[in-house]
């Protein structure tokens, strides 16, 4: 199924209190740093540390995904789901890339694998 | 033609003031002719940490409405052969100025000094508009604290989007036994985030609080360790390429006797 959303490449990291909103999919190559924010109606993709605020399917579509090469986020929005990371534990920094999306009407962050 | 370089963080308190002082006490004792500017307009604390204040007869205010001329508000530094103050006002506050008045101080100064180093105010609003808009460089100050490396990285971008591209950071009150137990950032988790060039790392130190009470920078005093990064970081900030101090915690007598039982 091909998602025919306009995308938006951003050539580098967002700074603490710079923020994107975009009607479509954003890739961001650098780090969303925390206290950025991304606001997209379709995928964020963040190839590099996303430590930010994220909102994905900002328009409704709960069929998008959030991903990056190191999830971290302050918050992870997608659709009307909101959620965070668990309280107390220190998310391990090498867990490599993650993606976050919705199953069963809930956020899961699962290992990312190449669709086959 | 001098170099005007702003000192800057975000948040309140993490050195600016005090790197200004050093910086620019650093740079005269390498023969150059410096103008330090207090630009913190009612909250004035450059002169006071230079043992400067009582010789206040006129301020930044009165120069830029042109009550007196540029060299009556000028304070020279009796300690060293080229070192001035221009003081902020106190009895005002950061309305008092505007960005076309500080670039064209910052312009006149230019012409008469080799460094002009500018104390920024906390904050990221008029004050610091007015701060950064005559800079050439600007040196961005952060404590190894999650919220100082925060508002750093905002402040990051504002310079970048005001055009003052690639800031130097230097790491204020580092203490190496707390990194190394893993209770505060290291400078490789600050320079992650951050990610601009590192000019100079200060160790947490008593020298400071005992040196800004008296108004007597910590550069002069030969034994202090804030004092000895300071002077690396003015010759680094004309040039020169000077290795990071070691920062291990001296571990003085008592400390190397016990550590020598412990090893039983």
């Amino acid at each position: 199924m091909q998602n025919l959303k306009p995308t938006i490449l951003i050539n580098r990291s967002l700074r603490s209190g710079q923020n994107i909103n975009y009607d479509g999919n954003v890739v961001i190559l650098g780090d969303v740093n925390a206290g950025a924010e991304v606001v997209a109606s379709g995928n964020i993709i963040v190839v590099g540390a996303l430590r930010g605020l994220v909102h994905a399917g900002a328009t409704g579509a709960e069929d998008v995904s959030i991903i990056a090469l190191s999830l971290t986020p302050v918050q992870i929005c997608i659709a009307a789901h909101i959620t965070r990371p668990p309280d107390g534990g220190h998310h391990l920094a090498d867990s490599g890339a993650e993606m976050a999306f919705i199953r069963d009407g809930k956020v899961v962050i699962e290992k990312y694998q190449t669709p086959k | 033609m001098g170099k005007v370089i702003v000192i800057t963080s975000g948040k309140g308190g993490v050195g600016k003031t005090t790197t200004t002082a050093n910086l620019g006490a650093g740079l005269a004792l390498m023969q150059k002719k410096v103008v330090m500017v207090d630009t913190d307009i009612g909250l004035r604390n450059l002169d006071v940490v230079l043992g400067l204040e009582n010789r206040i007869v006129y301020d930044i205010v009165d120069v830029v409405n042109e009550n007196c001329r540029l060299k009556q508000a000028l304070i020279k530094d009796k300690r060293l052969q080229d070192l001035y103050l221009l003081p902020a006002a106190q009895t005002r506050d950061k309305t008092a100025i505007n960005a076309e008045q500080m670039k064209k101080l910052c312009a006149d100064l230019k012409e008469e000094f080799d460094y002009v180093i500018i104390d920024c105010p906390a904050g990221i609003e008029t004050g610091f508009r007015n701060a950064i808009v005559g800079a050439d460089e600007a040196i961005v100050i952060a404590t190894p604290e999650v919220s100082s490396v925060r508002d750093a990285d905002r402040i990051i971008g504002l310079l970048e989007a005001a055009e003052l591209r690639q800031p130097k950071l230097i790491i204020n009150r580092i203490r190496t036994k707390m990194v190394q137990s893993g209770d505060m950032m290291g400078v490789t988790d600050m320079l992650d985030i951050l990610a601009i060039d590192l000019v100079g790392i200060v160790p947490d130190d008593d020298a400071i609080v005992i040196s800004t009470n008296r108004g007597e920078p910590t550069v002069f005093d030969e034994n202090s360790r804030p004092g000895q990064a300071y002077r690396n970081i003015a010759k680094r900030i004309v040039g020169e390429t000077v290795e990071l101090m070691d920062l291990e915690e001296t571990v003085g007598f008592w400390g190397k006797f016990k550590s020598l039982f412990s090893r039983e």
